[in-house]
């Protein structure tokens, strides 16, 4: 019983209106209406279940929608409103079952194929993507955004080839082209491009570039992009012209000079960077280090090219990293005479990479000690020319002796580093930089508390400082005053809000959250631990989805390259250190969850008997309620204030994970993503083997054992779990005989041929 | 800017306000120039008194400070005078002008207030810095007040004072 009579079919239309329009309680009034006379017709009641979810209902609006497609399992649009129901909240792949349903029934349906499309995006299922981008061009062959799409689609999966044509097919089916600038155009023919130079012929790459050079909007794209495909075709003069006008608009852009180095054929990727590997028009048979000779050309052309650019920071870098020997020592001199004058709180920053080069740092050292010694005599810097010119403003010799506290802390050489730091204090104790780095030599001595004191006493000479204050933080959270660092994190939150600390949740600070979890892990309180490195995994979570968005709004745009970017970046994105923190550390938790259910050690526990050990933890267990209940009554009180917005923590404890009924397949949840993102990362597999040891899967144990292996055989922590996977093979008992072959075959790989037949 | 004018660009000098924020440094300063323990009072007072209490950076580094008071004074014509409380900048950072653009700009706005008389401190007989510095820029050396620092060996002092010309 789909068909409404008249009167009740324009009322339906106008509520599909009321959505569109987001008029949510006009509709559902509607659907009310409709529903009073026909209680059974499932579309309405389907989209009363949608005005529900989006008026903040979600369990009603799930009941509702359910019902309607019971009432009508044959409409495309109550399927289309689950689907929607499933999107809203995330669930894409329960969305994706629902469009597909949906689909079948009207296989045609625009709305919902574009939808359809943008899910299987989300979820890079290009397959399926590509296919459905078909059917909507076919459909609409017309429309840009379709065509776009589906190159974009072939271009992510790696068929370049693909990509290219549907965008060459597209082009020439444009009747006018553009005769004015256009952004969208442009961008679109640069992607085009930027294909064509990915997928490696370089000569056909740049005769694109040159036939689509009047349209194009971004100038300076084109023109690194001619330099770079001119230069992997050996045109090195032409490359050079076009560098040098790039250097001049930007001499601050190191990727500008090392193409103009490049260009002239003096670039040698220095053995002190790591970065070499990722300049991939390096020419394969460069060698790494430069000869005497280059050497001096290149430093000859870093002259010429300070001068024309006097103000150019990269330009006075750079030549510390080619120069060696003598000539290192003399460009040293001055940059570090330029810096330590003006007063850069950065330079050593700048310079510890070079420290890679033990007689760099050998020549670091002397000349900021020589520095020392003169600037308190004569108050220059240069000893031998003490009699002439101006001296020095003091803050030369506060910036070197601040220099030099960091250059022993770097070297940890804890004691100099402290003394020198205690100089430069007693010299200017206002100076907020060293008491920071008076922190940090102390935490690099291991000493917590100490460094906590000295960033607290940093962050009091400047309280409005953003930065110091989380520094403090994190230095309060290492020595475990959680309490405190609570209090210091709060003077930066918004004081609006019912818990300030949620506030660091909505900015989606992952250091604090890192920080304070591995704090309570310390403090063997597992469970807000593990709230805190869920926090970080439901922050990359929301980063994934922040996408969503963006797979309709960069087509539209035509902002297609920084749209591939976006794509690249996202499927990467759980490689990052702290996702990685995040997830070393819950897998611990959760291990040692299994280990000792009654409750880790903490180090206050070392050396206790058992019986105090149990009385300790009742202690605890009584000082947590008590926390509980202050908890509680503060949050009444804070319900009563209307001020006040937000609500408080449910689960201040993180109850919630240690009650979990599967922490080893939690656990696992954490690492997978690792798995398939970081396989050359041996932790991943150590964390691996540690979980499945434990759900005695002994083949998947086997396997992560393997591959780590594979990355490193000397591995201290993969020695300790062979011995324990010996120990367990030995010890179960009813291993099934497949299984068992598959261990032995591999035997030998990780215990030797000696081992063989354990 | 001429590039090799070294002196224009690593000798800046520049006065900033007092705020609860960086109240911390003038009280490190005070700290170690004065064996004088103030009170809190006394930093609540500083934030206060506007213009009559600043420091001084140094490229860009805070090595100075100056804290005036004012007085109300018996004499009806001027009700209050100022008092210098604390001037002082850190010794490496000494005979680079910080102490005079500090006491110019107390003496500056103490003029501009017609209210304010005179400007006057004290200062330990044994001084010396200080008294040539405060005689350099025109104040005069009064009265000797016995026992003015009982908590110092040298526990003399004398007022100076710069009446101010309406
Ligand atoms: C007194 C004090 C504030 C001067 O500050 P400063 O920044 O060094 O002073 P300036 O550089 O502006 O000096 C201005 C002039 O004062 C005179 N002067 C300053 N210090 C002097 C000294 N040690 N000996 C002789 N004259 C001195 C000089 O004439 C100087 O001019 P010049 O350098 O061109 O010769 C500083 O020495 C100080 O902080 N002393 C310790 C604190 C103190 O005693 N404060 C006074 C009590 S409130």
């Amino acid at each position: 019983m789909r068909e409404l009579p008249q009167k009740e079919a324009n009322l339906f239309k106008q509520i599909l209106k009321n959505y569109e329009l987001k008029q949510y309680k006009k509709g559902l009034k509607g659907a009310e209406q409709i529903l009073k006379k026909f209680p059974e017709h499932g579309e309405t009641m389907a989209m009363k279940g949608l005005f529900y979810s989006h008026l903040d209902k979600k369990e009603e609006a799930y009941e509702f929608v359910k019902k309607g497609l019971r009432y009508d399992l044959k409409s495309h649009i109550c399927w289309h409103v689950f689907g929607l129901l499933y999107r809203a909240d995330k669930n894409y792949e329960e969305a994706l079952k629902c469009y597909t349903q949906a689909l079948r029934i009207d296989k045609d349906n625009m709305q919902i194929l574009r939808d359809y499309s943008l899910l299987q995006m989300q979820l890079r299922n290009y397959e399926a993507y590509i296919e459905t981008r078909h059917q909507l061009l076919e459909l609409r062959p017309q429309n840009r955004m379709y065509w776009i799409g589906l190159a974009v689609a072939y271009h992510m999966m790696g068929k370049n080839d693909l990509a290219v044509k549907v965008l060459s097919a597209y082009e020439d089916s444009l009747k006018d082209i553009p005769t004015k600038p256009d952004y969208e155009h442009s961008e679109m023919l640069l992607y085009h491009n930027s294909i064509l130079g990915e997928a490696g012929d370089m000569q056909v790459a740049l005769d694109h570039l040159d036939s689509i050079d009047k349209h194009v909007c971004d100038r300076r794209a084109v023109r690194e992009k001619r330099a770079q495909y001119l230069m992997a075709l050996d045109r090195y003069e032409e490359a050079e012209a076009i560098y040098r006008g790039l250097v001049k608009e930007n001499p601050d852009n190191f990727a500008y000079i090392e193409g103009l180095q490049k260009s002239l054929k003096l670039y040698f990727p220095t053995t002190t960077t790591t970065s070499s590997s990722s300049s991939p028009s390096t020419p394969a048979s460069a060698p790494a280090t430069a000869t005497a000779q280059e050497q001096e050309k290149i430093l000859a052309l870093f002259d010429e090219l300070q001068k024309l650019y006097p103000r150019s920071n990269a330009c006075k870098r750079l030549p510390l990293r080619v120069a060696t020997g003598e000539a290192f020592v003399r460009v040293a001199d001055a940059y570090f005479q330029h810096s330590l004058r003006k007063g850069v709180p950065s330079l050593f920053v700048n310079i510890k990479k070079l420290y890679a080069d033990s007689d760099k740092e050998k020549a670091c050292e002397k000349l900021v000690l020589d520095y020392e010694a003169s600037l308190k005599e004569h108050g220059r810097f240069d000893a031998k020319s003490s009699d002439s010119g101006e001296k020095e403003p003091p803050t030369a010799l506060l910036w070197t002796l601040y220099y030099i506290a960091q250059h022993y802390d770097y070297t940890r050489q804890t004691d100099k580093a402290l003394a020198y730091i205690e100089r430069a204090i007693a010299h200017t104790p206002t100076l907020v930089e060293l008491y920071m780095t008076k922190g940090r030599i102390l935490k690099h001595a291991g000493k917590p508390k100490e460094a906590m004191e000295a960033m607290n006493e940093a962050r009091e000479l400047d309280l409005q400082d953003r930065f110091i204050n989380s520094k403090c933080v994190k230095y309060m959270l290492r020595a475990d005053k959680v309490a405190d660092a609570e209090k210091t994190a709060t003077l930066f939150t918004r004081v609006d809000i019912a818990d300030p600390l949620n506030d660091l949740v909505d900015m989606q600070a992952m250091w604090y959250s890192l920080e304070s979890g591995e704090s309570h892990m310390r403090q063997g309180q597992m469970g807000k631990a593990l709230k805190r490195f869920h926090q970080v995994e439901k922050h990359f979570f929301d980063f994934t989805d922040d996408q969503f968005d963006f797979h309709t709004y960069c087509l539209r745009k035509m902002t297609l390259r920084s749209y591939v970017a976006l794509l690249r970046l996202e499927d990467q994105l759980r490689t990052h250190p702290y996702y990685v923190r995040a997830v070393k550390n819950a897998v611990q938790c959760y291990v040692m969850m299994v280990d000792k259910p009654e409750g880790c050690d903490t180090k206050e526990m070392e050396g206790m008997t058992e019986a105090e050990k149990k009385k300790h933890r009742n202690k605890q267990r009584k000082a947590e309620l008590k926390a509980q209940k202050e908890y509680e009554e503060r949050r009444a009180q804070i319900a009563a204030d209307p001020t006040k917005k937000g609500k408080l923590d449910e689960d201040p404890e993180g109850m919630k994970f240690l009650k979990t009924e599967d922490p080893l397949g939690e656990a696992l949840k954490f690492l997978r993503p690792l798995q398939e993102l970081a396989p050359n990362r041996i932790e991943t597999h150590l964390w691996g083997f540690e979980i499945y040891i434990r759900k005695k899967k002994l083949l998947l144990a086997l396997r992560a054992l393997l591959k780590a292996h594979a990355l490193d055989a000397n591995n201290e922590t993969l020695k300790k779990q062979l011995l324990r996977f010996a120990e367990d093979v030995k010890a179960a008992k009813d291993i099934k005989p497949s299984v068992k072959a598959v261990i032995d075959n591999h035997w030998a790989t990780l215990y030797g041929k000696e081992a063989v037949g354990h | 800017m001429s590039s090799n004018g070294t002196r224009a660009s690593s000798h800046r000098i520049a006065l900033g306000d007092i705020n609860p924020n960086n109240l911390g440094q003038l009280k490190r300063i005070n700290t170690v120039i004065f064996p004088i323990n103030y009170q809190p009072s006394f930093y609540k007072d500083v934030l206060e008194v506007g213009e009559f209490a600043k420091i001084a950076y140094f490229n860009d580094v805070c090595v100075a400070a100056v804290c005036c008071r004012k007085d109300p004074t018996p004499e009806a014509t001027a009700p209050h005078d100022l008092y210098i409380a604390t001037l002082g900048v850190l010794a490496p950072y000494r005979r680079l002008g910080l102490g005079t653009a500090l006491l110019e700009h107390i003496l500056e706005h103490a003029a501009e207030d017609k209210k304010i008389g005179k400007v006057y401190l004290h200062v330990q007989t044994t001084n010396e810095e200080a008294l040539a510095f405060y005689k350099k820029h025109g104040f005069e050396q009064k009265e000797k007040v016995a026992n003015y620092y009982p908590n110092f060996d040298d526990s003399d002092a004398y007022r100076l004072e710069k009446v101010l010309v309406q």
